[in-house]
C-alpha cells in the first residue's frame, strides 16, 4: 500500500475541513467589525461560541500529520513561514480568548468585539500569504529552508491572501444567512451580495496571476487541461448560483455553495501541486516519515477519525436551528 | 548587538510552554472537579453543588480558553523554533501527537460547547456526560503529550539510520522507562492545584463571612482531596526522583547543588546557593548540616554525588535546576503540612472556623501552579544539552531562522501573553469578588434544569450574567 499517499490524503482532509469550518467562524469573525448594535454582535458570536474549538483543532490535526508523516516538509515549511505562522497563531490566540473575554465585560465588550474581528481578519490574511507562498515557490537547500523569511511577503501572496479572506467572509456570511434571525439575516444578505463579485474576481486574477508568477502553474494546466477546466467552470456556475441564492427561501443554500467552492479551490490547487509536498521541490514519498510512523498515524486516524466526527456532528446537532434571540443559557 | 538564535529560541519555547502548561495545568484539575461536582448534584440533588459547578465553571471557561489558544501555538513550534528537532523526532513524537489530537483534543472541544452552554438543550444526564468526556479528555492529553515529552527525556524504541530516525518498537516509545513515573506525577501535580484553588477561594468567602455554605463546602472537599493527593504525590515524587537519578544523573545532581564528586560527610541539605558554573563550585551555600545525608542516603553520614561527576560540557545549568527543585519541594512540604493540620482541625471540628489556617490557605491559592512549573524547570532544564536525551543537542536542533525576527516574535509573544494573562486574572478576580450565584431553586425538586432555565423564568438571570456566573 502506499503510505505516503493515505497520509497526505489524511492531511489533505484535515486542512480541508479546517479551511471550510474555521473558514466560516473566522468569517464571521472578520464581519464583527461592522454591526454597530450590540446585540447583533452578540448573536453572531452566539453563533459559533459552541463550535469554534472543535474547528479549530483540525487546524492542528493537519500541522501534527504533517510533522509524523513528512517531518522533512514540515522542518522546511515552518521556517519558511515563520513570520505569517507566528502573526497568525497570535490572531488566533486572541480571536480564541475574546470568546471567553468579551462576556465577563459590559462596558469593554467592543474592544473585545475589535480584537476579535482584527484577529479573524489577520488570521485569514495570513492563512492566505501561506498559500500563495506555497504556489509561488520556496527556496530550499538539501533538506533545509534556504530562503529569507521575508520571501513569502510578495505581490503575489498578498493577492492571495485578500482572495482568501474575501472567501471566509462569503463563508461567514453564508453561515449567518443560515443562523441569524431577522436583523442579523438582512446583514448577512447585505455583505453576500457584495463579497460574492469581490470573491469570485479576486479568485479568478490570483489563478491567472499564479501562471505568471510560477511557470510550473502553466505547466500544471497544460497537463491538466480538461480537469482544471472543469474545475474552474463549475466554480463559476455554483458561484452565479450563490449569488442568486441570497435571500432566496432556503437559509442554508449560501452557506453550502460557498463550502463546495471552497473544496473546488482546493481540489484545483491539489490537483496542479500533485504529487509535491514541498511545491515544485520535494514530493510526498521522498518527505514521508518511515513506514512504522505512517503506520501508526493512519491506524490511529482509521479507527477514531469517524467516532471524531460523530461526536462532532453530535455537537453541532444540539445547537441546530436558529441562535436563540436570548443566547444560549447555560 | 548581536544575539544567538539558538538562545532565543530556547527563551522562545521556554515562555510560550511555560504560559501554556499554567492553564492546562488549572483545566485538568477543574475538570476533573467539575465532573465529581456534577456527579455529586445528579445523585443528591443538592442545589449547593449545583452552585458550587457553575461558579467553577465560569473560572475554568476562561482557563480553558487561554489553553487552547497558547497550546496551539506549540503544536506548531517544534517546527518553528527547532526545525531539525522536528524532522529529527517528527517520526517518534509526531504519531504521538497526532493520536493526542484525535483521542482528547476533537473530545474537549467536541462536548466543551455542551458542557458550556447546552445545559438548557440536553438535560442534566447528558451534560453531566459531556463534562465527564471533557475531564477525560483532558486526562488522555496529558498522557499522550507526556509520553512525548518522556520519550525525549529517556528515548527508547528508536534507532537512527541515515541520519533519520526509525521507530523499531512502538511499545517502547510509548511506554518509555520515564513515562509511568511521570504521567501519575503530573496528572496529580493537577489535581493538588485545583483542590488548592477551590480551597483558597471558599477559604477566602469564610474569612469574609459571605457565602458560607458555599465556601465551607469547597473548602471541606478541597482539602479532603488535596490530603489524599499529596500524601501521593510525595510518594510517586520520590519514585520519580530514583526514576531520573538512574537515567539522567546529571540532574538530580544539579537538582542537590553539590559540585564535588562526592560531597564532605555528613553532607548537609542545602537550601539557598548561588553557583558559580564556570569555577564548579558554589560561591556561597547555605543548608541543614546531616540533612542531606539522611534525606540522600538514608544514613547519618553518607555522601551525596555531586554535578562533577559529568563533563562540564554535559551538565545542566545548576542554578535553575537547583530552584526549581527547592520551588517544587518546599511547597511540598508546605502542602504536606496543611494537609496534616487540615485533619486535626476536622477531627477537632474547627476547619471553618481556624483563622490562621485559612488565611494560608488563601495564600496557597496559587501555589500548585508554582510548584507545577518548578517541576517542570528541573525535568527540562535538567537534561540540557540534549533536547533528545543522548540523541540530538538543542544547540544543534534549532531552525534557520534570524535572530532578530526571532527577537521580534518573543517580544510580541510577551505582550500578547502579557494581555491574556492581566484579562485572566482581573476577570477571574471579578467572579470570585462577585461570589457564587443562587442557583435556582428547581435545580432540587425536579433535578432538571428545563423549566428552572426558561427564557424569563430564570431568577432574574440575565444573558451575560448566566454565562459568568
Ligand atoms: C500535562 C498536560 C499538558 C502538557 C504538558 C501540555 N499540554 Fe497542551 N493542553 C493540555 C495539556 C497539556 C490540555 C489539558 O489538554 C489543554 C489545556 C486546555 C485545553 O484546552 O486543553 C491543552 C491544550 C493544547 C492545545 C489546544 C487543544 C485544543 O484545541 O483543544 C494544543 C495544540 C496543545 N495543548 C499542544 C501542546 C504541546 C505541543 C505541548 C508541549 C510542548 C503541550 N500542549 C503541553
Ligand atoms: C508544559 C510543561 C513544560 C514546561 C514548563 C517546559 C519547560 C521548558 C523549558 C524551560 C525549556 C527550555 C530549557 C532550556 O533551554 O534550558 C524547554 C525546552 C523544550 N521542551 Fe519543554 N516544557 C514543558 C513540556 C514540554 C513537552 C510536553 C514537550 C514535548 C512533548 C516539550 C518539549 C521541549 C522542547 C522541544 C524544548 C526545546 C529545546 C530546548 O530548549 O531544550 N516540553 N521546555
Ligand atoms: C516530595 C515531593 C516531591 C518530589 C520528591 C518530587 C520529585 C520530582 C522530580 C524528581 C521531578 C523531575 C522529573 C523529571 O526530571 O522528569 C519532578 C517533576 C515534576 N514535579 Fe515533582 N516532586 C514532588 C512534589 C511535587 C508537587 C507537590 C507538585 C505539584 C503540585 C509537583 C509537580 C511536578 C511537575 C509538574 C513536574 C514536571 C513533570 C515531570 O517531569 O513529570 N511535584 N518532581
Amino acid at each position: 500500500m502506499d503510505l505516503p499517499l493515505l497520509s497526505a490524503l489524511f492531511a489533505a482532509f484535515a486542512l480541508l475541513l479546517y479551511v471550510v469550518l474555521d473558514g466560516f467562524d473566522l468569517g464571521v469573525g472578520a464581519l464583527l467589525l461592522l454591526p454597530s448594535d450590540e446585540r447583533v454582535r452578540d448573536r453572531m458570536v452566539d453563533s459559533v461560541v459552541p463550535i469554534w474549538d472543535g474547528n479549530e483543532t483540525w487546524l492542528i490535526m493537519a500541522g501534527v500529520t504533517l510533522l509524523a508523516a513528512f517531518p522533512v516538509a514540515y522542518g522546511i515549511l515552518l521556517p519558511a513561514f515563520y513570520l505569517p505562522l507566528i502573526v497568525m497563531l497570535l490572531a488566533l490566540g486572541l480571536r480564541g480568548v475574546s470568546f471567553e473575554f468579551r462576556m465577563q465585560t459590559e462596558r469593554m465588550r467592543r474592544a473585545w468585539d475589535i480584537a476579535f474581528s482584527l484577529g479573524s481578519i489577520v488570521a485569514a490574511l495570513m492563512q492566505g500569504l501561506i498559500v500563495g507562498g506555497l504556489i509561488q515557490g520556496i527556496a530550499v537547500d538539501g533538506e533545509h529552508f534556504g530562503g529569507s523569511v521575508f520571501d513569502v511577503f510578495r505581490p503575489f501572496c498578498l493577492l492571495v491572501s485578500l482572495a482568501v479572506l474575501s472567501g471566509y467572509v462569503v463563508l461567514g456570511a453564508g453561515w449567518l444567512h443560515l443562523k441569524g434571525t431577522a436583523a442579523l439575516r438582512a446583514f448577512a444578505e447585505r455583505i453576500l451580495h457584495t463579497a460574492v463579485p469581490a470573491y469570485l474576481g479576486l479568485a479568478s486574477v490570483s489563478t491567472a496571476a499564479a501562471t505568471l508568477v510560477q511557470p510550473q502553474m502553466l505547466a500544471a494546466w497544460s497537463a491538466h487541461m480538461t480537469l482544471l477546466s472543469a474545475i474552474a467552470l463549475l466554480f463559476l456556475l455554483l458561484a452565479i448560483t450563490l449569488w442568486r441564492a441570497i435571500g432566496g427561501r432556503s437559509d442554508g443554500r449560501p452557506l453550502f455553495l460557498g463550502l463546495a467552492l471552497f473544496v473546488l479551490g482546493i481540489a484545483g490547487l491539489g490537483v496542479a501541486v500533485f504529487p509535491d509536498i514541498v511545491p515544485y521541490r520535494l514530493s510526498l514519498w521522498d518527505a514521508a516519515s518511515s513506514s512504522q510512523s505512517q503506520v501508526f498515524v493512519l491506524l490511529g486516524a482509521a479507527i477514531v477519525t469517524p467516532i471524531v466526527l460523530s461526536y462532532s456532528a453530535f455537537a453541532y446537532y444540539v445547537f441546530r436551528g436558529k441562535t436563540p434571540e436570548q443566547g444560549w443559557e447555560i | 548587538m548581536s544575539f544567538d538564535p539558538a538562545i532565543l529560541a530556547r527563551v522562545q519555547f521556554a515562555f510560550t510552554v511555560s504560559f501554556h502548561i499554567i492553564f492546562p495545568t488549572i483545566s485538568i484539575g477543574l475538570a476533573m472537579f467539575l465532573a465529581i461536582v456534577e456527579g455529586l448534584w445528579l445523585k443528591t440533588r443538592d442545589p449547593l453543588y449545583f452552585q458550587i459547578y457553575r461558579f467553577w465553571l465560569g473560572i475554568f471557561a476562561m482557563a480553558f480558553g487561554v489553553g487552547v489558544v497558547t497550546g496551539i501555538v506549540l503544536s506548531f513550534e517544534f517546527g518553528l523554533g527547532f526545525a531539525k528537532f522536528g524532522q529529527m523526532a517528527g517520526p517518534a513524537i509526531g504519531p504521538m501527537i497526532a493520536l493526542e489530537v484525535l483521542t482528547s483534543f476533537f473530545l474537549e472541544a467536541g462536548f466543551l460547547g455542551i458542557m458550556l452552554f447546552g445545559l438548557n438543550r440536553v438535560g442534566p444526564r447528558l451534560h453531566f456526560f459531556a463534562t465527564c468526556m471533557v475531564a477525560l479528555g483532558t486526562l488522555f492529553s496529558a498522557s499522550w503529550i507526556l509520553s512525548a515529552n518522556s520519550w525525549m527525556q529517556t528515548p527508547d524504541g528508536v534507532a537512527v539510520q541515515n541520519g533519520h530516525l526509525v521507530v523499531t518498537d512502538w511499545l517502547k516509545v510509548i511506554v518509555n522507562p520515564s513515562w509511568l513515573y511521570r504521567l501519575p506525577h503530573m496528572l496529580a501535580a493537577a489535581y493538588i492545584t485545583g483542590s488548592f484553588l477551590v480551597s483558597g477561594v471558599g477559604a477566602w468567602y469564610l474569612l469574609r463571612g459571605e457565602h458560607i455554605e458555599f465556601g465551607k463546602r469547597t473548602v471541606s472537599m478541597g482539602m479532603g482531596f488535596a490530603t489524599v493527593l499529596i500524601a501521593l504525590q510525595v510518594f510517586l515524587g520520590d519514585i520519580l526522583y530514583g526514576t531520573m537519578l538512574k537515567y539522567q544523573p546529571a540532574k538530580m545532581q544539579a537538582a542537590e547543588g553539590f559540585w564535588d564528586k562526592q560531597s564532605e560527610s555528613p553532607a548537609p541539605y542545602y537550601w539557598i546557593i548561588v553557583p558559580d558554573q564556570k569555577s564548579q563550585r558554589n560561591r556561597f551555600a547555605l543548608g541543614t548540616p546531616y540533612l542531606g545525608s539522611i534525606w540522600l542516603t538514608h544514613s547519618l553520614h553518607g555522601r551525596v554525588e555531586g554535578l562533577g561527576n559529568t563533563p562540564p560540557d554535559l551538565q545542566p545549568q545548576m542554578g535553575i535546576v537547583f530552584y526549581g527543585f527547592r520551588i517544587m519541594y518546599g511547597i511540598a512540604i508546605l502542602m504536606f503540612s496543611l494537609a496534616v493540620a487540615s485533619l486535626w482541625l476536622r477531627w477537632r471540628g474547627r476547619l471553618f472556623s481556624t483563622r490562621w489556617f485559612l488565611r494560608i490557605l488563601v495564600v496557597m491559592t496559587p501555589s500548585g501552579v508554582l510548584a507545577t512549573l518548578g517541576g517542570w524547570y528541573v525535568a527540562e532544564t535538567g537534561r540540557q544539552p540534549w533536547v533528545i536525551y543522548n540523541i540530538l543537542r538543542t544547540a544543534d536542533a534549532v531552525s534557520p531562522v534570524p535572530a532578530g525576527v526571532l527577537l521580534s516574535t518573543l517580544i510580541a509573544f510577551v505582550c500578547v501573553y502579557a494581555l491574556f494573562m492581566a484579562a485572566f486574572l482581573i476577570f477571574a478576580g471579578r467572579m470570585i469578588k462577585r461570589g457564587p450565584k443562587d442557583a435556582p431553586a428547581y435545580a432540587e425538586a425536579s433535578g432538571s434544569l428545563k423549566p428552572a432555565l426558561k427564557p424569563g423564568m430564570a431568577n432574574g438571570a440575565t444573558r451575560n450574567a448566566a454565562v459568568t456566573e
